[in-house]
């Protein structure tokens, strides 16, 4: 499900089944050398997003994204996100990024990293490829949380 | 003769409904068309979409096939890359859509190791036979739709979703 009027609809008459939250984290970097970066690694982050929501549809809630900025607190910053989500009732949440400050916090705090690929130059079925690629080592992720 | 005339009340009256009327239908006719018009448009080049799929080499195994076609949403327009089960059951070939009739996963063929010769939902394991059939007491609560196919030149052609034909 996406985060919009019509889905969110459906995520609160079915709460038994759609109980898990996906939040992409995405690093804003204004420094030259960084821009660039960054931004391609949110397009990549965004994408495989869109493609977990779309393998687990009928069981997750695809938020919009988390963005902050290099100087920032993240992590108390992903404390309040949590704090909110539980709120509604969500029993499982997973943050997901490529920024590689969160793939030393790993597991505890659910963030799921994945190195970015640079899909710029890739043409719609090569990126496609790429992403699937990744998904599928993804899946065993969410089945995992899921069977415990 | 006096019936005739027009009062200025009246006048007044007959000039504002008209000019109200006229104002109203400004007003709505867009938002009409707006509601019709994605209804009405056709998609270009017909309904059937060209897979990279050699009809000769689809077996009796469920094999994902991918295709991407332009998907009018609303009035926005975006390429949208969709994938159908496709095998071969004698000489019919079949093409299954991955769409949970649960809450929309993908569902994946053999997806669960414990459950040969199904497909599988990793969302609240839901099961479907072979031929798209929803396994009782497991979520989904119809069959997976169909797709219609086409032969084109040797390659498999991908049209719309239909319901399932086969249970
Ligand atoms: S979405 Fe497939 S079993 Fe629930």
């Amino acid at each position: 499900m996406h985060w919009n009027g019509k889905d969110s609809a459906v995520f609160q008459a079915q709460k038994e089944y759609i109980d898990t939250a996906v939040i992409p984290l995405i690093v804003i970097d204004g420094s030259e050398h960084g821009f660039g970066f960054a931004a391609s690694a949110a397009d990549y982050t965004l994408s495989l997003a869109n493609l977990i929501e779309n393998q687990f549809k009928g069981r997750i809630v695809l938020f919009p994204s988390f963005s902050y900025t290099t100087g920032q607190d993240k992590q108390s910053l992903l404390e309040i996100w949590k704090e909110e989500l539980l709120k509604a009732d969500f029993k499982y949440i997973f943050f997901i990024t490529s920024d590689r400050e969160w793939s030393t916090m790993g597991d505890e705090h659910d963030v799921i990293w994945t190195p970015s690929v640079p899909l710029d130059s890739m043409d719609q079925k090569m990126r496609n490829s790429v992403l699937e690629d990744q998904l599928r080592q993804l899946i065993p992720i969410f089945a995992k949380k899921w069977a415990n | 003769m006096s019936n005739n005339k027009v009062s200025r009340r009246q006048f007044l009256s007959y000039t504002l409904t008209g000019v109200g009327g006229f104002m109203a239908a400004g007003m709505l006719m867009p938002m009409v068309r707006f509601a019709i018009d994605p209804v009405l448009q056709k998609s270009e080049g017909g309904d059937f979409v060209l897979t990279e799929k050699k009809i000769a080499d689809i077996t009796d195994v469920p094999e994902r096939v991918d295709f991407t076609f332009e998907q009018v949403d609303a009035w926005y327009k975006s390429d949208i890359t969709n994938a159908a089960w496709v095998y071969k059951e004698g000489d019919q070939i079949i093409a299954l859509s991955p769409v949970c009739k649960h809450l929309g996963c993908t569902v994946n063929w053999e997806g669960d190791p414990a459950h040969k010769n199904q497909f599988f939902c990793p969302c609240h394991n839901g099961r479907y036979e072979k031929n798209g059939e929803n396994v009782p007491k497991t979520p989904p609560l119809g069959p997976l739709d169909q797709f219609e196919i086409r032969e084109n030149d040797g390659f498999l052609e991908i049209g719309k979703a239909i319901p399932n034909t086969l249970v």
